[in-house]
């Protein structure tokens, strides 16, 4: 299936290769380095390139290029999804996952890779599985190694593969019983000149951390679960139960795992959810115009907060890329931290915290290329921002339940919300 | 700087890992064997260390063992006959008390991709698949393809076959898929694993307890089984359907391609399957990794090719966010496209308007393109936008739009007008030669009534020696001679100009051809000339209902749904441009795909005519589609017709001439083409 991978950094240059099967020539990269010389920007080169015998597909993470070379047909979905799970992999054990981390534990990556797949096939993808065979490796423990002499390697067996819950390893035992939930939401929105919004949709997701003795059976009810309709689940969720009860009934697996993902978009056509519409946090005021001959241009924007639920909107920061007649800005923020490159023509301003009483405001002036005509477009602004302790879809747990165990584990709830691909248009 | 000072560094680690002190020290030992792998992963050649690493693989220490091992595999290959060495310590472990081990021994037997060593891998190999540890079986099927893979030429012991078919019940449900992938891969010329109903329906009892990256690849092999009774297909559809919303979208697009193959005879249940995967696709379209974006988005395509109002409502989610990458906003383009309506198109022609400024040239003609394809069967709102967008005399923007009204006029002449005004205050100097090009067929077309026609006719006649492109200038020919037919007066003199320069000077012989056609069609006097130009290039306007064009039987692409077909489809689809030489075969090669009416138009201009012969016959008494399955099954395919109740009704037809087949083979070249135009002047 998959035959080999190379990881190639932005700069054209393959730092690791590893073959599964046969031994293919580093050449075969060539053509993905010329997709590459061709694409004005990173993100640019098509995942998807045939090669005379071999098809590379690419995933772009953290500024370094996954290509897995191809034999035969394959489903595309599966090797991109597989492609995400080796950098997540990688991002879980090293912390991050750059040139250098992978260059530093290259003996690790070597490790997790064989393990990963063998023969071109996924073998072993579950993280917690997969640090039982492999420990990942912390300043701590390779002091403690270089000590003791003791290995990063699992000597024995990884007992969750016996199972039979094939996601959780038995006899797992803790002293702190701990189930911890995090409910994050990402909005995307696009929002027009006007500020009405074009487009705005919801991505959310449960990420659980669990850690209880045994083999719990958890049951998590929702305030209101008609929000979900549009939900996919880990597969220890019983579905059933859910299309049935809208409960969520499963055991879970051991450690860090993602419950469930949904999606909430503003134009759902069910007469239920029209209460619930994507409610957008923030709002921005602009005036960028650019008048005809001219060397001046005018820059106002202002940001407030906006349906947020009492909750206070956090690291704020917008950034626009500036069309390519203005050579510089003289602005004026008040508050927080703003740049303007002149070469790529982006502002970026850090705006920190929204205080609702005094709205921040970026101010100016923008001095244009004398003699060239008025750009024809405004810029876009892309905005970043957190929101805690709220979910914007209103999205609530009503409570957390425990069988099958005697103890009293302990449980705790956060939620937040993030801006995903939050933009204005000017 | 990997490859400097390399052999210094080798020799060092020689004289390290043969240090009778370094190798009783256990951490000392491996941290020296990390340096090695360290090295070898930088690019430096280290294979002069083999014999030293084949000695450290004797230890106990499984981490240490582990290294040697990844060294080994890599330089086997290199030396072939120190290799052998290594096989006796890992025959030894395989037959080690610990699972862990024994696995890993194993597994690397077979990695050293030495053809020679096989005889020794067999016996531990067989002795793998009754081994008691899960682990061990999982490493020892997968080794089994792994040889056939080393020996294509010899067979694999039926014996061994049939104890991997057993293997397909084994408890373990990793053993169960690596089983499945080790048959597909040894009776790939028997077309792969047999599946029965016994096996088919094991395997869907298991599929809940493989991991998702298993469950994908059953769901792909039990395409191939066919339930006897209609009862046992909704069984399985069931079973699968909790699937068809799974939170990975390969489980998902794996399971829709289950039941689109499943359902091939029941177009309803397909309908529905694909309704209920909405939901999941379009969340992956809107995924936070591009690449997935892409592969769904690629996928959604073909889906609107058969079911274009399944994502009608949703339209807004197919809008491109700014920093994009220009091969998600075409392809969202090419989506929106398919999803306009009476109701939205209006907002969606606003939303394409502000794509056609996009920084990368690549997605402003796209969005360009689109705005065209909208103008077919939308009003002339997208004829505003085109030539509002002339005024921002962007160089690239400017001539997208001209290629883009020159295929708009094409299919409806009505916009004649429109077009003819944009044009008329034209003063532009245009670099692209697809620009150009598309800006003389408009001049040679709408010249009488484009008072400026003639003079930038003569601009281009007075810049034609440095003209470097032969396709502008065959246009350039045309064009002028078009003119010519209805301005004598004002182009004569540099129509001739313009052949003499052609005739004597030329260099490229498909220009200097077409100028000697010309220049000798003038001399048969000016009807001809008139019958050969203005004639059979018209579009026709008959063929109208064609436009929407109709909706694909789910069939037709289901074949494709989840492989890289579709990603690839997406990937040529744009940009593809329309000349004269080696156009044609490409787009004969199109032709065996479903076109777009356009497209066919188009093509059916540049076909040679060899031979042309018209005959009459009466019709038969039966429905298009009757007649289309008949003719289907002597080879003969159907491009396009008209709607049913049209008079004259059309229908085109092709087939190849094959050598066998056709008795005057001596006077058809092979592979010609056979077109045929039926038309029927009565009703049915």
């Amino acid at each position: 299936m998959i035959h080999s991978l190379f990881l190639v950094n932005s700069s054209g240059d393959i730092f690791l290769e590893k073959h599964w099967k046969s031994v293919v020539s580093r050449s075969v990269c060539d053509y993905f380095f010329e997709a590459q010389e061709r694409a004005s920007e990173p993100e640019n080169v098509p995942p998807v390139i045939p090669t005379p015998h071999h098809y590379l597909i690419s995933v772009l993470r953290h500024r370094i290029y996954f290509v897995a070379v191809i034999q035969s047909e394959v489903p595309p979905l599966f090797v991109i999804e597989f492609l995400h799970r080796v950098v997540d992999t990688f991002q879980d054990y090293f912390g991050v996952c750059t040139e250098a981390a992978i260059k530093d534990n290259v003996v690790v990556v070597y490790e997790l890779l064989e393990e990963m797949l063998d023969n071109g096939f996924p073998l072993a993808t579950e993280s917690n599985i997969l640090k039982e065979l492999i420990k990942p490796p912390t300043i701590l423990r390779t002091v403690v190694n270089t000590i003791t002499g003791s290995t990063n390697v699992g000597e024995q067996l990884p007992t969750g593969q016996l199972s039979v819950v094939p996601w959780r390893r038995t006899g797992v035992k803790y002293t702190n019983n701990e189930a911890y939930f995090d409910v994050v939401e990402e909005i995307d929105a696009i929002i027009d000149k006007s500020g009405s919004t074009i487009t705005a949709e919801i991505q959310g997701v449960i990420d659980a951390c669990v850690k209880l003795t045994g083999m719990p059976d958890l049951t998590l009810s929702f305030m209101n679960p008609r929000l979900l309709d549009d939900v996919s689940f880990h597969p220890c969720v019983r579905f059933k139960r859910w299309e049935a009860e809208r409960i969520l009934s499963f055991i879970p697996p051991d450690g860090n795992f993602r419950l469930l993902s949904y999606h909430v978009s503003s134009q759902n056509l069910h007469p239920l959810r029209s209460t619930s519409l994507v409610a957008i946090p923030v709002y921005v005021k602009h005036n960028i115009t650019f008048r005809e001959g001219s060397s001046q241009g005018r820059f106002e924007l202002t940001l407030g907060p906006k349906q947020t639920m009492g909750k206070g909107v956090e690291a704020v920061l917008v950034n626009s890329q500036l069309p390519r007649g203005v050579l510089n800005t003289n602005l004026n923020p008040s508050q927080g931290t703003y740049t303007f490159d002149p070469v790529t023509k982006l502002l970026t301003w850090d705006v920190g915290k929204i205080n609702p009483q005094k709205l921040p405001s970026l101010k100016g002036s923008m001095s244009l290329q004398a003699g060239a005509s008025k750009p024809d477009e405004n810029p876009t602004i892309n905005i970043q921002f957190k929101i805690q302790q709220s979910a914007l879809s209103g999205l609530k747990v009503n409570r957390l339940d425990m069988y099958g165990e005697k103890y009293k584990p302990f449980k705790g709830i956060k939620y937040m919300t993030k801006a995903g691909k939050f933009q204005v248009r000017t | 700087m990997p490859y400097l000072g390399g052999e210094e560094t080798v020799r060092e680690l020689r004289r390290a890992l043969s240090n009778p002190h370094i190798q009783t020290d256990h951490l000392r030992y491996r941290n020296t064997i990390h340096r090695v792998i360290r090295l070898m992963s930088q690019g430096v050649d280290v294979s002069g260390l083999f014999s030293e690493m084949v000695k450290a693989c004797a230890t106990g220490d499984i981490v240490q063992k582990k290294l040697v091992y990844v060294f080994l595999c890599s330089y086997a290959s290199v030396n072939p006959e120190l290799s052998l060495l290594v096989i006796n310590t890992l025959r030894k472990d395989c037959s080690d008390p610990n699972p862990m081990v024994r696995s890993l021994a194993l597994r690397n037997m077979c990695n050293l991709r030495l053809p020679g060593l096989c005889e020794y891998v067999e016996q531990p190999l067989t002795a793998g698949l009754k081994d008691k540890a899960a682990c061990v079986r999982r490493v020892a099927v997968l080794g089994w393809a792994k040889i056939h893979a080393l020996l294509p030429n010899t067979e694999i012991d039926a014996a061994v076959v049939n104890e991997l078919y057993g293997l397909l019940r084994d408890p373990d449900p990793v053993v169960m898929v690596n089983c499945l992938r080790a048959l597909e891969e040894i009776l790939e010329e028997e077309g792969g694993v047999a599946i029965n109903k016994p096996i088919a329906h094991h395997l869907l009892n298991r599929l809940k307890e493989c991991d998702v990256w298993g469950q994908s690849e059953v769901l792909s092999v039990l395409q191939r089984y066919r339930p006897r009774s209609e009862d046992e297909l909704f069984d399985i559809l069931s079973l699968l359907d909790p699937a068809l919303l799974s939170h990975h979208v390969p489980i998902m697009a794996a399971t829709l391609r289950l039941f689109l193959s499943l359902c091939s005879m029941l177009p309803a249940v397909c309908v529905s399957a694909l309704e209920r995967a909405r939901g999941p696709l379009l969340a992956a379209a809107g995924s936070s990794s591009r690449e997935l974006r892409y592969a769904a988005l690629c996928h959604i395509q073909l889906l609107l090719r058969s079911e274009p109002g399944l994502m009608g409502e949703h339209y807004k989610r197919f809008y491109c966010g700014y920093a994009e990458p220009p091969y998600i906003k075409q392809s969202k383009i090419q989506v929106l496209v398919e999803l306009v309506n009476d109701d939205n198109v209006a907002v969606v022609l606003d939303e394409l308007k502000g794509y056609c400024t996009d920084v990368n040239t690549e997605t402003s003609q796209a969005a360009i393109n689109a705005i065209g394809s909208i103008g077919r069967s939308y009003d002339d709102r997208c004829l505003g936008i085109l030539t509002g967008l002339l005024e921002l005399k962007q160089e690239h923007i400017t001539s997208a739009v001209l290629q883009t009204l020159r295929d708009l006029v094409w299919v409806s002449p009505q916009y004649g007008d429109a077009v003819c005004s944009a044009l008329e205050k034209w003063e532009d100097q245009l670099q692209d030669t697809q620009g150009r090009g598309a800006l003389l067929w408009l001049l040679g077309v709408y010249g009488d009534r484009l008072s400026g026609a003639p003079y930038i006719l003569e601009d281009f006649i007075d810049g034609v020696r440095s003209e470097v492109s032969a396709e502008v200038k065959t246009e350039l020919l045309t064009a002028t001679l078009r003119v010519f037919l209805s301005r004598p007066a004002e182009t004569q003199d540099m129509m001739g100009r313009l052949l003499q320069h052609c005739i004597e000077e030329e260099l490229d012989m498909c220009v200097r051809d077409q100028a000697l056609l010309y220049y000798r069609l003038l001399h048969c006097g000016i009807e001809d000339v008139r019958r050969v130009l203005q004639c059979g290039r018209r579009s026709d306007l008959s063929l109208g209902p064609l436009i929407g064009r109709p909706p694909e039987p789910i069939s037709q692409w289901a074949s494709i749904f989840n492989t890289l077909e579709p990603l690839m489809l997406g990937a040529s689809s744009n940009g593809f441009q329309f000349g004269n030489g080696p156009e044609l075969e490409k787009a004969l090669n199109m032709l065996s795909f479903p076109c777009t009416r356009v497209w066919f138009l188009k093509t059916l201009c540049l076909f040679v005519v060899i031979f042309q012969a018209y005959v009459m016959c009466p019709v038969p008494r039966c429905s298009p589609e009757s007649l289309q399955v008949a003719l289907q099954l002597v080879n003969i395919q159907t491009l396009a017709f008209t709607a049913p109740n049209k008079l004259p009704w059309k229908m085109y037809l092709y087939t190849h001439s094959s050598h066998t087949l056709t008795p005057h083979s001596s006077t058809t070249p092979p592979n010609t083409l056979i077109l045929a135009e039926v038309l029927q002047f009565t009703m049915l």
